[in-house]
């Protein structure tokens, strides 16, 4: 049987500013994960890394330890490659005063 | 003597009735899709909203909503909890805030315009963020089909959207009751192509109270804690109209209910759209669970 696969758009035409992250996602039955971000506007700023978060219980979260570049511009993309995550995954910003990024973020998943 | 009919009816039973995955439903005699969720998001996916040119043109009761979750119902206190049976259920969670909502979908044709039966066994629960029992902060939970007349019907054929959803609290206070609504919000049109127009039907206003539709559910203790519920709907494509509704031992009667109806639109020809929903009425995220739906017909 192939193994499951899922994409899951999790934040769509979503303004990052200040503490920004995405819905938890329980994903626990997947191995790996890779997630997109997109800037569907011109990103404004200077922009953080984003990190990967975990979670146990989709409320109280840990920084996994992989940061990756936020897109620069409209239509840049960026990804970053996630294994072993547990349960619950999510992307999280930290921007600085005056930046800002609409932001498509995806979750593509393998068991 | 028995007709061959009831001898196909009694096989058919007899057969189902030695399968564990299906002796749980009691389905018409063509089963549409049987969603196990152990075996993937079987077809649920998000309800995305209309837009053209921009995601901006979407109405933000549609931009809330995300992905659903392959789920174990996992709890900080005792961890995963499990489905009816096997690991995983669909799992719908809406935003941390008051009045948000989520939805899944699942779209499909018909190819009969005659009874259809939608089955599932279902839960909901808030976000165990407080160590109280929360039992007031999911606002509602319900389902939703989103129907059309075949392309050969004629004039005075609609899209038809049945919705039910079990108000379980509104503004703290614990209502417990199931509702219709047959009013959709005005159409909108999106863009500037002319091919796009939007409304919500999952609007907070015009709902109404279902004659004889107070129900109290069974809910746990802690905020943890889930107890899984039966449902089964029971709709006539043909005449557009509800003929049953089910909850664990209650059969509510129907007569007062009716639809959304609005004229057919140009391209959804017997679509046969199924939704399920959440909303919360705190600042807490809502989630519902759906073990497994059966979809039916008799054709």
């Amino acid at each position: 049987m192939l193994p499951e696969n899922l994409t899951a758009i999790v934040a769509r035409n979503e303004i990052w500013t200040a503490e920004s992250a995405t819905e938890p996602y329980e994903a626990g039955w997947a191995k790996e994960a890779i997630v997109f971000v997109r800037a569907l506007k011109p990103p404004k700023g200077k922009l953080p890394k984003a990190r990967i978060e975990i979670s146990a219980d989709g409320m109280h979260w840990a920084p996994e330890g992989s940061e990756f570049d936020l897109p620069a511009t409209e239509n840049a993309v960026t990804f970053q490659r996630v294994a072993h995550f547990g349960n619950f995954l999510r992307v999280a910003a930290s921007l600085p005063a005056g930046a800002e990024i609409t932001v498509l973020v995806s979750m593509h998943f393998k068991a | 003597m028995t007709s061959p009919n009831s001898q196909l009816d009694d096989m058919r039973r007899a057969i189902r009735e030695a399968d564990p995955s299906l002796s749980r439903f009691d389905p018409l005699p063509r089963i549409i899709c049987l969603d196990d969720f152990d075996r993937g998001m079987c077809g649920w996916t998000q309800l995305v909203g209309n837009y053209e040119h921009s995601l901006d043109a979407m109405l933000p009761g549609y931009a809330q909503h995300s992905h659903a979750m392959l789920s174990t119902l996992p709890n900080w206190d005792f961890g995963s909890h499990g489905g009816v049976d096997g690991s995983y259920a669909l799992k719908i969670a809406t935003r941390p805030k008051t009045g948000a909502q989520n939805v899944a979908i699942k779209r499909l044709t018909f190819r009969k315009a005659g009874p259809i039966r939608l089955e599932t066994y279902f839960t909901f629960k808030p976000e165990a963020t407080e160590l109280q029992l929360s039992e007031t902060d999911i606002r509602s939970f319900g389902f939703l089909y989103d129907l059309q007349v075949g392309d050969q019907h004629g004039a005075g054929g609609n899209r038809v959207m049945p919705h039910l959803r079990f108000l379980n609290a509104e503004n703290g206070v614990h209502l417990q009751k199931w509702q219709f609504k047959r009013e959709t919000t005005p159409i909108k049109p999106i863009g500037t192509a002319g091919k796009t127009i939007t409304h919500y039907h999952l609007a907070p206003t015009d709902w109404e109270d279902l004659p004889g539709g107070e129900q109290r559910l069974c809910y746990n203790e802690i905020p943890t804690k889930v107890n899984w519920h039966y449902l089964r709907f029971d709709f006539d494509l043909a005449t557009m109209q509800a003929t049953r509704f089910q909850v664990n031992d209650r059969v509510f009667d129907m007569q007062a209910y009716d639809c959304i109806r609005i004229p057919a639109m140009k391209n959804l020809w017997c679509m046969l759209n199924i939704g399920f929903f959440a909303e919360t009425d705190t600042d807490k995220r809502a989630f519902a669970y759906l073990d497994s739906v059966c979809l039916s017909g008799d054709f």
